[in-house]
């Protein structure tokens, strides 16, 4: 068993074979159950290489004997993929159920699928505008009245002294607030903490990321979310509405809900992976469009992030969904803002319009924009590196849930203390405007009509700051301001996100970007002196948060729709892309993309478009996990059960294969089945002694494995009384009779390619006899990637 | 003819007038409509001296026709005398609303002073653009859209205009009557504080601060109050102003920074809290560790180092 461990390494010596050989049933077969049958043990086929680990840098030999027997521990890193995770089953399962329901259906049936498939995004994009909608009118009411208190106190000490006061009344609402939303999101669903996007991308990758598509995520981020925005972290509520519109694709499109045990008999023909997968890149598109008030824009994010499976109708229909809410949440916002049909507020951000002379852009300006993209990367490469170390820390040490409520307060004080001493000691002050496009002005020191202009940036959701950095005239900061508030927010927003409170990335991003870029704007127009009409602060503001954001997050096309729509303005389209182009080459070339970090860190199986380049030199039969556990075509009840409820091995997929009686040949393959389909099977008892005997009873049909689905009960659940471990399960019917198959000699692209195009969870490799070698799995993939030096390997591990 | 003459002359006759009311003014919407009227009266001297003298020469290579054609119009399309009249009232109230509006400008008295002037100025404009009048002429269709320069109808805007920036129907009554209570009230309680500051304007100005606190603390509220209410107009914001101005920048009289101890004590114990915190989280948590786990795997040739050796 241990000699496999990956410290230690074999020797390359040709005699040692037959020894090992011997030795290989040891690697699984001391745990395993002997039932079950082991195809190719690799006796003969293989000569015995040397087997080494991959990070090189470890100590090898002196520990070897010690670490025998046990498993090895190391503290958390970014290069381990974790065995929770599993694939979602995106290939149809083609058997002959689903066979007979084919023939059973009538044309008529599939028109109906193909309408209710429109009706549930609409549907979609209907709730999720909802949502958004009360997300947005909490937040402005909730932000309000603490404003409003916290304003009045502050106006009452400035006279008479002791703003001190002023400042713990704010440092403690502001943790208070923040204590609800962590509390929830810590203790009752730690999914739904952080933005939600690289859940979201996993997801649609084609991870089954453990009940991150669940109704209760889905009150605890939304309620979590408003109680971080209200708590005057540094985040915003975007990032959250795409995970919020998943989670409700994924919801509607069942026609029920498990956690409320309620099921309203609809749209029972979606209840797998397949169709739910498709629903929730619909799902997550609306939440784009619902965030920015970009419904193309959350087309291209569901194309940018699941686009191997994609077809023209379900774009068609995903923009449907998008169309629907961000008009949902707009009717609604009008109804709110007492201008009820008025439909010009999409989004929950709004960049306001960028309308004027001034905002026009000319040829000479494009290379300062570019420049622009490359600080917005070198920026947010810091951003991304300083998070990383911080995620790994929080990951290690800040484990528990107390403490993790106790960080999340931590933050809200720090940055309410650190947005007072800021506001406390500027300078910068200026008079009001006419129409107060400022919501809460502080004048504190400044003289009477005049506000503290560091206070609109501090005291205000980030929302509204970013507006004003858009719009404001543009001598209305002034550099140190700018400078200043640039430098606190970074580090605030950097602190932040990782918390366990559920928030997004994109606002303070923006919220960075727009500040430095309107300062960059300004020493432009210092510097060229002449009245410089061109030198808008307020285009510098945007084009600095585009490159700021695109530095952070990397993403391309997506984003760069987003931006555009947002701004309502597509003659931005050109310097956005410039922009975002520039940040990402120069951004890629430090440190990947914050999500992608994050991805990473949580040990998620994650497939990229392509196979790590220069590993066409692996094949199948490295990649592949080998031996394989494989069943019968008529197996007994007690080996199934026993495979089953191995805890050492929770394989998810089993091939099926066929002995020809009498023979002494291998078996072939002949099919392949997943667990949940034989708990179904073990739970209806679809046993051959039980249908001879009782020939009246119902045959089992492809309903009863969409009621159990998606929760699949565990086998320890399932009582099969000792009698009933004798008898035998046919399995012909319900395997997937042509599961996809490679030779082993595949190399490693291919099999990738195979993979990822087709979605599969189990890819068998067979030999020239159609014998079952091994079984190539998500994690066997992902677990290669290109690093520094070279191809290294992440490890599983159990997390 | 002689109508069409003499009504030219006439509005030439307004509008230098206005030309010359207008250019000094200091508002923008006034330098603009003036600069645009500027043009006006030079195109019409124009026309007027071709007007005047066709009839007495008649030179053969002039382009006659045109001229003819404006002389000869038909009785019906020249306007009539009750239209002439109207215009001619238009004009001298203008001229009495602008010569008002332009000494009000610094400190801005607009509202005050020419409120009623520029009542009896819509009195009029209202006459001509009424649909009916005596007869049933109507004097609209002729002074108002007879032409694609508008002249009566844009230098109405541009006055209408001003009036709504000034807001001033917020400070004076229905009907442009008189100003509102509101206004009065305000003025009577802004002119007690200018008489404090004047009366301790001489000496420290420490004693200014504290013994007119109470009338510009009254007055700042009674502004507040206003300004929520909506019922201030540009006659009140820039009293108001000036007067915070003099209160703030001139006499000093703003709240100092007194407590930077204590803010940046308290801010500093907060900023110490989350280094105790992740301090001791350190060194007290338990390190999370994660359990390897060993895949099976089928055994080779090749092996990721031999071939990296290789690559490498």
């Amino acid at each position: 068993m241990a000699n496999i461990t990956k410290k230690v390494s074999w020797s390359s010596r040709a005699d040692e074979s037959g020894a090992t050989g011997e030795g290989t049933p040891l690697l699984n077969g001391s745990e395993q159950p002997r039932h079950s049958r082991q195809l190719s043990e690799g006796r003969s086929i293989f000569q015995i290489g040397r087997l080494s680990t991959v990070d090189l840098e470890e100590e090898i030999t002196s520990e070897e004997d010690s670490l025998r027997g046990r498993p090895k521990e190391i503290p958390h890193n970014e290069k381990l993929l974790s065995l929770k995770f599993e694939s979602l089953d995106y290939d149809n399962i083609e058997n002959q159920l689903f066979l007979e329901e084919e023939r059973r259906m009538s044309y008529m049936g599939f028109r109906c699928l193909e309408i209710s498939r429109w009706v549930v995004c609409g549907l979609i994009g209907f709730l999720t505008g909802l949502i958004a909608c009360f997300i947005d009118i909490a937040v402005e009411e909730l932000a309000g009245f603490k404003y409003q208190v916290v304003k009045e106190n502050i106006e009452k000490f400035t006279e008479v002294g002791g703003l001190s006061i002023s400042l713990i009344l704010w440092a403690v609402l502001n943790s208070a607030i923040v204590m609800i939303g962590a509390i929830i999101v810590a203790f009752f669903e730690p999914i739904a903490a952080g933005s939600g996007i690289p859940q979201i991308k996993c997801y649609l990758n084609g991870v089954k990321i453990p009940r991150v598509v669940r109704l209760k995520t889905l009150v605890v981020k939304v309620c979590g979310v408003i109680c971080s925005v209200v708590g005057g972290l540094a985040v915003g509520k975007e990032g959250p509405m795409i995970h919020s519109g998943a989670v409700v694709a994924a919801g509607v499109s069942q026609g029920r809900s498990t956690s409320l045990k309620r099921d309203f008999k609809i749209f029972e023909y979606f209840r797998r992976d397949t169709e739910k997968r498709d629903f929730v890149s619909a799902g997550a598109a609306a939440g784009v469009s619902a965030a920015f008030g970009a419904p193309v824009g959350g087309v291209l994010f569901s194309l940018e992030e699941g686009a191997s499976f994609w077809n023209q109708m379900l774009t068609w229909r995903i923009f449907f969904a998008s169309m629907i809410s961000t008009f949902t949440l707009n009717f609604f916002l009008s109804i709110y803002h007492n201008k009820t049909g008025d439909l010009s507020s999409p989004g929950l951000i709004n960049f306001g319009r960028f309308e004027s002379d001034s905002v026009a852009y000319n040829l000479y300006e494009i290379p300062l924009f570019i420049a622009m993209g490359a600080i917005g990367g070198l920026l947010g490469a810091l951003f991304n590196v300083l998070n990383y170390w911080l995620t790994i820390f929080r990951i290690r040490y800040v484990h528990r849930p107390c403490l993790q409520v106790m960080e999340a307060m931590l933050v809200a004080a720090v940055t309410a203390t650190v947005s007072f001493t800021m506001i406390y000691f500027s300078n910068d002050c200026q008079p009001l405007g006419p129409e107060h496009t400022e919501e809460y002005p502080l004048q504190l020191f400044c003289a009477d009509g005049e506000y503290n202009s560091m206070a609109t940036a501090f005291f205000n959701t980030p929302e509204r700051s970013v507006r004003s950095l858009f719009h404001n005239q543009p001598d209305t900061y002034n550099p140190l301001t700018l400078g200043l508030f640039t430098l606190t927010y970074f580090f605030l927003a950097c602190w932040t996100y990782g918390l366990a409170v559920s928030a997004g990335v994109f606002i303070p991003s923006l919220l960075i970007g727009a500040a430095w870029g309107r300062l960059f704007g300004r020493l432009l127009a210092a510097i060229t002196s002449s009245g410089s009409i061109w030198a808008d602060p307020g285009k510098y503001a945007l084009i600095g948060a585009a490159a700021q954001l695109g530095g952070i997050v990397r993403m391309t096309l997506s984003l760069t729709v987003i931006m555009v729509e947002a701004t309502g303005n597509v003659t931005y389209g050109l310097p956005i892309m410039l922009v975002l182009m520039t940040a990402k080459i120069v951004g890629d070339y430090f440190v990947e993309g914050l999500y992608d970090i994050h991805i990473k860190l949580q040990s998620v199986p994650f497939l990229h478009w392509e196979a790590p380049a220069t590993s066409h030199w692996l094949t199948a039969r490295e990649v592949m996990s080998s031996p394989v556990t494989c069943l019968n075509r008529i197996e007994k009840v007690g080996t199934i059960v026993d495979t089953l409820s191995n805890t050492s091995t929770n394989h998810n997929g089993f091939p099926v294969v066929v002995q020809v009686t009498g023979s002494d040949e291998p078996a072939k393959l002949c099919g392949l089945i997943l667990r949940s389909q034989l708990i179904v099977l073990l739970k209806h008892k679809v046993f051959v002694e039980l249908a001879r005997s009782r020939l009246t009873q119902r045959k089992l049909q492809l309903k009863d494995f969409r009621d159990a689905y998606p929760r699949f009960p565990p086998i320890q659940s399932i009582h099969v009384s000792q009698d009933e471990r004798e008898c035998m399960m046919d399995l012909t019917e319900f395997m997937n009779a042509t599961p996809y198959t490679v030779p082993q000699e595949t190399s490693l692209p291919r099999v990738f390619k195979l993979f990822r195009a087709l979605g599969l969870r189990h890819l068998v490799v067979v030999d020239d006899e159609n014998r079952v070698v091994g079984l190539v799995t998500r994690k066997d993939l992902a677990r290669y990637h290109l690093g520094k030096h070279g191809l290294e390997e992440l490890q599983l591990a159990q997390t | 003819m002689s109508l069409s003459k003499s009504s030219l002359s006439l509005l030439l006759f307004i509008l230098n007038m206005s030309t010359i009311a207008l250019s000094d003014g200091l508002n923008l919407t006034a330098l603009h409509s003036a600069d645009k009227l500027k043009q006006i009266p030079s195109l019409n001297r124009a026309a007027a001296a071709v007007v005047v003298n066709s009839p007495m020469f008649k030179p053969a290579v002039e382009p006659i026709f045109s001229l003819n054609l404006l002389s000869s119009f038909p009785e019906d399309l020249e306007i009539s005398d009750y239209c002439k009249e109207l215009l001619n009232i238009f004009g001298q109230r203008y001229v009495a609303y602008v010569s008002c509006l332009v000494p009000a400008a610094r400190p801005v008295t607009v509202c005050q002073k020419c409120f009623s002037s520029f009542g009896s100025l819509r009195e009029a404009y209202a006459n001509i653009s009424s649909e009916s009048g005596p007869g049933n002429v109507s004097c609209s269709e002729s002074l108002l859209r007879g032409d694609r320069l508008m002249v009566v109808n844009q230098l109405n805007t541009s006055l209408e205009e001003l009036w709504t920036s000034s807001a001033c129907d917020n400070c004076v009554t229905k009907g442009l009557q008189r100003l509102t209570n509101d206004t009065l009230y305000f003025m009577n309680t802004l002119n007690q504080t200018d008489d404090c500051f004047d009366k301790y304007r001489q000496g420290n100005h420490t004693e200014l601060c504290k013994n007119c606190k109470s009338t510009y603390q009254e007055l700042n509220e009674l502004y507040g109050r206003m300004e929520k209410n909506q019922t201030m107009c540009i006659d009140i914001e820039d009293s108001m102003n000036m007067t915070r101005r003099l209160w703030s920048k001139y006499y000093n009289c703003s709240v100092p920074r007194e407590e930077t101890v204590p803010v940046i004590a308290v801010s500093s114990f907060m900023l110490f809290l989350p280094i105790i915190f992740y301090l001791s989280s350190f060194l007290h948590s338990e390190q999370k560790k994660r359990k390897l786990i060993h895949p099976k795997r089928a055994k080779s040739y090749t092996s990721l180092m031999n071939i990296q050796d290789k690559l490498g």
